[in-house]
């Protein structure tokens, strides 16, 4: 405590600017002409107030200690301790406080006083960090006072390539105030060092990305859902194929968050698409150490490993969204994470009929890896507004979509083995003699409904090539939680 | 040395905060030794030294000497010793602003795929030391004794030749520390 406190006595925390602390200066007087110690501390103007030479709390130290939530507050102390304590102006408060009655004849009974300067935005969570307990368990980095920070971020290694945003512990505390988990917690092993990572390290990560706190439960979802065995984290990443997570937000929290469903929804421009996904990759470089040229293998890699997340399209109620196609409720907040490469863009701006669309998409879905491989890899497509309206203006749904999509992928044996068409490339000879040979997995292909209202533009993903293996690599959904 | 902002590292901390230097060099033969002069006083009748004792083992130097040890090596200098060197020794760093200097320039070096070291007197293992954690960068380091500005040119090249050989182990794997205990 500050030497000039008094073991017993009243403390007094004010500001100049609240009204109600200009109000009761003559009261603080009359308190002191009593004799008893008092003590006023001020959080903005050190002169305020003058006749009662002020200890400057600017730094809000002992605001921020006595937890100080408004201005004025009296708090009487005894032998060390606090022992009662008021706030705002109201005379009977004041006076049992105080222990004196009659105080400021002529001030109304009450009045309310103003939010402490701790309390501002932003504030506490600084105050937190430099007075406080953090009770964070990761180590502490203190660099040279003249480094630049966002440049030792780069130093140590802790980047996907552009700027990290420093994670100081108030952005840290800020973070994790998004999320109702403990930051201690556990969340799973991540790949490939299958190293321990805590709700502390996501919001580390998280910090660095960019994301904002309402963001936790998206990159936490996110995060469980590349944990599990199934999304096969740990071969996408050191695959020498060009996948990465690509993930896709369902529920109202992908509106709340701001995330974009619309125009240029895979492209930049959104903070929360753009960071979500950002975040992920950056836990799988720092906690798992998945680095390129290291454990990432990949021998092109795509633009998509630094983010790929968008949120899918709800606003058409005759649309299943994505997730509940996979099994979650309706209205509930989801996540899928898909693994997936680049987008192949699909041009069709004359198919007129739901049958002719679904021919077309079919001809660009055989491309995916390559016309020949069959149950080789999944695929993502994403279907903008004015494609699937062609569908649905036919009375077709997703199921309906699915079902005809996979039907039009069926070819003969002898079209795509080994050799067929003078190309090596292929499905194994043995299966020549096969009449129906389907591209996909049955549940291999994922439509999402996303984008612009106009354009007849929509956009196929080719899944990761470790899709071949139908039951042991498959896209994950999971619910977000808070 | 001051400090200034404080992180929380977001990595599974498994590893040393410091990043990892460059590897030593497998050998010498055919490959060339940057030795820069930090620019500070003396330090080049130290590094003339260093540099015949270096030609008497067979290993090619190529000289370089900064403007001035007070500020970080012109981003020229850095560029060429990287085109022409495979590694680099830095010396004679016997001061707060030579030492901080010095460890960027290595750091910045080492980035460039350099195997680096640093010499500095004795008095600035512990400057050394903050700096690397501040840089974050798992600098090498030899020290030669403490002050060296009142001494004689004699003294100063008898420094090089009791700390050459280490100094050539610190870039280079194939050199012996201590070529008298080797043959001991």
């Amino acid at each position: 405590m500050h030497a000039a406190f008094p073991e017993s006595g009243l403390l007094i925390f004010a500001k100049r600017e609240c009204d109600t602390c200009a109000m009761v200066e003559p009261v603080l007087g009359e308190l002191a002409r009593t004799g008893q110690p008092i003590v006023v501390l001020t959080q903005d103007d050190p002169t305020f107030p003058e006749s009662l030479a002020p200890i400057d709390d600017t730094a809000l130290e002992h605001s921020f200690r006595f937890d100080i939530e408004a201005v004025p507050t009296v708090i009487r102390m005894e032998n060390g301790k606090e022992v009662a304590r008021t706030f705002g102006w109201n005379r009977a408060e004041w006076s049992r406080v105080s222990g004196v009655d009659g105080l400021g004849a002529g001030l109304p009974d009450m009045r309310p006083g103003c939010g402490s300067k701790t309390r501002e935005p932003g504030v506490y969570e600084e105050l937190v960090a430099r007075f406080g307990d953090t009770g964070f368990a990761s180590r502490r980095i203190t660099i040279g006072a003249w480094d630049d920070d966002i440049e030792a971020c780069f130093d140590r290694g802790w980047s996907d390539g552009l700027p990290v945003v420093p994670p100081t512990d108030a952005r840290i505390i800020r973070m994790l105030s998004g999320t109702a988990r403990r930051p201690d917690e556990v969340i799973g092993l991540v790949p490939p060092n299958l190293l321990p990572i805590t709700v502390e390290k996501v919001a580390i990560n998280a910090v660095m990305a960019g994301c904002k706190p309402e963001y936790m439960p998206v990159v936490l979802a996110a995060l469980e859902a590349a944990l599990e065995p199934e999304a096969t984290m740990h071969g996408v990443l050191c695959t020498t194929c060009f996948s990465g997570p690509i993930l896709v937000v369902n529920g109202p929290i992908a509106r709340e968050i701001g995330m974009n469903s619309g125009i240029n929804c895979l492209g930049q421009g959104n903070r929360a698409n753009a960071t979500i996904g950002r975040a992920l990759q950056l836990i799988i470089r720092n906690v798992g150490g998945g680095r390129p040229g290291e454990l990432d293998r990949a021998v092109l890699g795509g633009p998509g490993k630094l983010t790929f997340c968008f949120a899918e399209d709800e606003s058409d109620k005759t649309w299943m969204p994505l997730s509940v196609a996979r099994g979650i409720a309706p209205g509930k907040n989801a996540i899928t994470l898909f693994q997936g490469d680049g987008i192949q863009g699909f041009i069709d701006q004359r198919s007129r009929t739901p049958e002719q669309l679904t021919k077309s998409l079919a001809m660009a879905l055989l491309a995916v890896g390559h016309p020949k491989l069959c149950e080789f890899t999944n695929a993502m497509l994403v279907l903008v507004p004015e494609h699937y309206a062609i569908f649905r203006d036919a009375g077709w749904d997703r199921d309906r979509i699915t079902r005809e999509l996979h039907a039009a992928m069926v070819r003969s044996g002898a079209d795509v083995v080994q050799g067929a068409h003078g190309i090596g490339e292929g499905i194994d000879p043995k299966r020549r003699d096969e009449t129906a040979v389907n591209k996909f997995w049955p549940e291999g292909l994922l439509i999402v409904h996303a984008g612009g209202q106009a354009g007849l533009f929509s956009a196929i993903c080719a899944g990761w090539t470790g899709g071949r293996f139908r039951h042991e690599s498959k896209p994950v959904t999971r619910e977000i939680r808070p | 040395m001051k400090s200034g902002i404080t992180m929380r590292d977001p990595t599974a901390e498994t590893a040393s905060v410091l990043r990892q230097r460059a590897n030593p060099l497998d050998t010498l033969k055919g490959r060339t030794v940057a030795l820069m002069d930090i620019g500070k006083m003396r330090g080049d009748e130290f590094i003339d030294r260093l540099e015949q004792l270096c030609h008497d083992r067979g290993v090619a130097t190529r000289r370089y000497k900064k403007p001035t040890n007070t500020r970080v090596a012109p981003r020229e200098m850095i560029a060429d010793i990287a085109a022409h060197c495979e590694a680099v020794i830095i010396a004679l760093s016997d001061c707060g602003s030579c030492t901080s200097c010095s460890t960027h320039d290595l750091s910045d070096l080492d980035k460039l795929g350099l195997a680096g070291v640093s010499v500095l007197t004795e008095e600035f293992r512990q400057a050394f030391e903050q700096q690397k954690s501040a840089i974050g960068f798992d600098a090498a380091s030899i020290y030669v004794p403490h002050p060296m500005q009142n001494k004689t040119t004699a003294e100063l090249h008898a420094f090089a030749e009791q700390s050459v050989d280490e100094i050539l182990s610190a870039i280079c794997t194939a050199a012996a520390p201590n070529p008298v205990r080797r043959a001991a």
